[in-house]
C-alpha cells in the first residue's frame, strides 16, 4: 500500500492506494500516530484509490477516529478523522460492518477538507 | 482442486490471495463472489497468523480448495493453539463510536461473505476451518443433480436440498439424473412436483433422465409420465431444454 500525505493549514490529507490488510495496516497506523504525535488531529483520508480493505484496516480506522475525537483542540472543537471517496468494494465492507454510520463520509476531497 | 502450504507470516497473505484468485477463476465465480471469497480467506489467514501461532510457535498453514456438491470448498489447517470461534463475541455493529469495539470484525466478515463455514479441532491435526461458497448458476446453464437410493418421505427433503439451493442461487433449468434411485414413494413424487412447480414459477424447466424400470412404473401408474419431461439419456434431456 502507498500513502501520500498533503498538509493543509488546518487539515492533513492522507491518500491511500492499494491494499489495506494485515500486512499494511501497521504502516498506516504508524502514519496516523505520527500526525497525532505532532498535535495534528484533523485528518482526511482519501480512499479513492484504495482497492481493498480487511478488518485490520478497519481496526486502525476506528481507533484513529476514537483517539482524534477524544483529543479536544479547544473547548469547542475536537479532532476528527473523516473520509473522502468510498469506492464500491470499500463501501460494501463499510456497509457490512456498520462503518458507514461511524464515519463522516464525503463525495470528494475538497468537501471533506472544507468540512473542518 | 489444488493445495498449498504457506508459512504463517504476513508475507504469505499475498501468496494466499494469488492462490485463491486462481481457484475462483477455475470454478467460474463472478467478480463479486470472487472478491467475497478473497476477503474471507484473507481474514481467516490473518486470524491464524495473529492468534493461532505465537512468535515462538510460528508454523505453517495448509490451504486447499476443491469443488464439492456444486460448491467451492476451501480448507485451512494450522497447528497452532486451539481456536474456539465461540470465544470471540460478535461485534455490535450498531453501537456508536464511543462504545464500538475494534475486535471480532474478521470473523464477523467471514460469516457475512461465505455461505457456510465451520471450525474443527483435534489434538493431532490442529485447527481446521472449512469455508463454503455456492457457485451461482449462469443464465441458461443446466446443472445436473444425481439422485440415489430411496426417494420417500424421509429422504426426499435431503435429496432435493441441492437442487433447491441451486434455484435459490439462480438456476432455472435443471436435470435430475435418476439412474441410482431404487425406490420412489408418493412422498418422493410430491417432492419432485414441488421442485418442478418452483422452477416453473421462475420460468424454468425441470427434466428427468435414466429412470429405472420400476421407478418409471410408479410415474406411469400415477399418470406422472405426462407431467414430467422424462428422457432416456442425459444427452437427450440436455438437448430438449428450451424446445418446449
Amino acid at each position: 500500500m502507498e500513502i501520500s500525505h498533503k498538509r493543509y493549514n488546518r487539515v492533513d490529507l492522507l491518500a491511500l492506494t492499494g491494499r489495506l490488510d494485515a500486512a499494511s495496516a501497521p504502516q498506516f497506523k504508524q502514519q496516523i500516530d505520527g500526525l497525532f504525535d505532532q498535535g495534528r488531529y484533523r485528518i482526511v483520508l482519501d480512499l479513492a484509490y484504495l482497492e481493498y480493505i480487511a478488518s485490520p484496516g478497519l481496526r486502525v480506522l476506528i481507533e484513529a477516529r476514537k483517539r482524534a475525537r477524544d483529543l479536544k483542540l479547544t473547548d469547542l472543537e475536537g479532532g476528527d478523522v473523516r473520509i473522502a471517496n468510498l469506492p464500491p468494494r470499500i463501501k460494501e465492507v463499510f456497509d457490512l460492518t456498520g462503518f458507514t454510520s461511524l464515519f463522516e463520509i464525503f463525495d470528494d476531497v475538497t468537501e471533506a477538507v472544507g468540512s473542518f | 482442486m489444488d493445495s498449498l502450504i504457506i508459512p504463517a507470516t504476513l508475507e504469505s497473505l499475498e501468496i494466499a490471495s494469488a492462490f485463491i484468485t486462481r481457484a475462483t477463476a477455475q470454478v467460474g465465480l463472478d467478480d463479486h463472489a470472487a472478491w467475497q471469497v478473497q476477503l474471507a480467506v484473507d481474514e481467516a489467514v490473518t486470524n491464524i497468523i495473529q492468534h493461532s501461532y505465537t512468535d515462538a510457535t510460528r508454523g505453517t498453514i495448509d490451504l486447499s480448495w476443491r469443488m464439492f456438491d456444486g460448491q467451492l470448498e476451501i480448507r485451512l489447517r494450522d497447528h497452532g493453539q486451539r481456536f474456539d470461534p465461540h470465544s470471540i463475541p460478535p461485534p455490535d455493529i450498531t453501537s456508536p463510536l464511543e462504545e464500538r469495539q475494534a475486535g471480532g470484525l474478521g470473523l464477523f466478515l467471514m460469516n457475512k461473505l461465505l455461505d457456510d463455514m465451520h471450525f474443527e479441532h483435534d489434538p493431532h491435526n490442529g485447527n481446521l476451518l472449512i469455508m463454503i461458497k455456492h457457485i451461482p448458476h449462469p443464465i441458461g446453464s443446466v446443472p445436473i443433480f444425481s439422485l440415489g437410493g430411496r426417494l420417500d418421505a424421509v429422504t426426499s427433503q435431503q435429496a432435493l436440498e441441492r437442487p433447491r439451493a441451486a434455484i435459490t442461487s439462480g438456476a432455472r433449468r435443471m436435470l435430475l439424473d435418476m439412474a441410482e434411485v431404487t425406490f420412489m414413494s408418493s412422498s418422493g413424487l410430491r417432492a419432485l412436483l414441488l421442485l418442478r412447480k418452483e422452477l416453473l414459477a421462475h420460468g424454468g424447466e425441470l427434466r428427468l433422465c435414466r429412470l429405472r424400470p420400476h421407478v418409471q412404473e410408479v410415474f406411469a401408474l400415477t399418470g406422472f409420465t405426462q407431467v414430467f419431461a422424462i428422457h432416456q439419456t442425459r444427452e437427450d434431456a440436455l438437448a430438449a431444454f428450451g424446445q418446449g
